[in-house]
């Protein structure tokens, strides 16, 4: 069977999908691949000029380090791959300045790019807060890596899967128990007893409450081993829509590379 | 070494031996090390 796609809710930074005939190993693959193996753009080092904030320059740095910045996965490459050799060329890295006097809060979109496809993925992101006389000037400069060296270049968040929820009602005696005693409210009475209507099955977290609240086991609980609900977030490096794709590829390159190995053994 | 006085805010220098930690201009004993000029580089992580 041919694996399926269908799709719930898609924005840009947020995705909603069932993913059906497909393993259970292939959906984590997804999933691993979208945390750790899409390379993404991140501050991985700050010289930092003049810092008489309240901040350490250490603690600042993190902070930069941890803003997500707009990538483009065709124009970058991580460092360790560049043809340069880690000489840092225009192709592996990117600058971005900061300079800022207090009072005043700086905010991720003080950060001024030199190249400018690559900018703060949200402007709002609160970096310091400046008091009175106080001076940070320093020069931030972003490298291309993958999610699993740094949890910065993580490109995508809270990514997860659930198996696709079957709830059965059979010879149900309309007590109404189930319908009290569902966390989620989706079971109501309907014509033929107890019944979960339309979508409302999605909303399903499989705590089979009802199942055991129900004196003649009308209800049975179980999951679609082949069907998942997949909920996908981009930090903002990229769509939703490019970071699966990305991860698709990551997963075919890896496949490929080991066939090239197992073949010329 | 570079330190400056809080009191007086002058530029003095330490002399271990003698004085020990203590501004020559005012007596005053708290001195704080001012931030170099030099660029410093970190890792972000």
């Amino acid at each position: 069977m041919t694996m399926e796609v269908d799709i719930l809710e898609l924005s840009e930074r947020s995705a909603k999908f069932i993913l059906s005939n497909a393993s259970a190993a292939f959906a984590n693959g997804v999933r691993r691949a979208s945390l750790s193996d899409v390379p993404t753009l991140a501050i991985d080092d700050v010289n930092i000029y003049n810092n008489t904030s309240v901040l350490f320059d250490e603690q600042l740095a993190l902070r930069l380090g941890l803003i997500p910045l707009t990538t483009d996965i065709e124009e970058f490459v991580p460092v360790e791959e560049c043809t340069c050799g880690g000489a840092e060329c225009p192709a592996c890295k990117v600058s971005l300045t900061l300079s800022a006097e207090g009072p005043r809060m700086v905010y991720s979109g003080d950060l001024v790019s030199s190249d400018e496809r690559v900018q703060a993925a949200d402007q709002n992101v609160p970096i310091i807060d400046l008091k009175e006389g106080q001076k940070v000037v320093l020069e931030a400069i972003a490298h291309m890596n993958y999610g699993h060296k740094h949890a910065k270049w993580q490109a995508g968040v809270a990514c997860g899967y659930k198996n696709m929820p079957i709830v059965t009602f059979e010879n149900c005696d309309e007590c109404g128990a189930c319908v009290n005693e569902c966390p989620k409210n989706i079971i109501h009475i309907g014509p033929n007893g107890a019944e979960i209507s339309g979508d409302d099955i999605l909303k399903c977290i499989l705590c089979k409450l009802c199942a055991s609240v129900c004196e003649i086991d009308a209800v049975t609980v179980s999951e679609d081993e082949k069907s998942f609900i997949f909920t996908m977030e981009s930090d903002g490096s990229y769509t939703v829509q490019q970071l699966i794709i990305n991860a698709g590829t990551t997963i075919k390159e890896k496949a490929s590379r080991l066939g090239e190995i197992l073949e010329s053994l | 070494m570079a330190y400056k006085c809080t009191r007086c805010k002058r530029n003095v220098e330490i002399d271990y031996e003698y004085t020990g930690i203590r501004c020559p201009y005012c007596g005053h004993r708290i001195l704080v090390k001012e931030r170099p000029t030099t660029i410093k580089r970190i890792k972000a992580e």
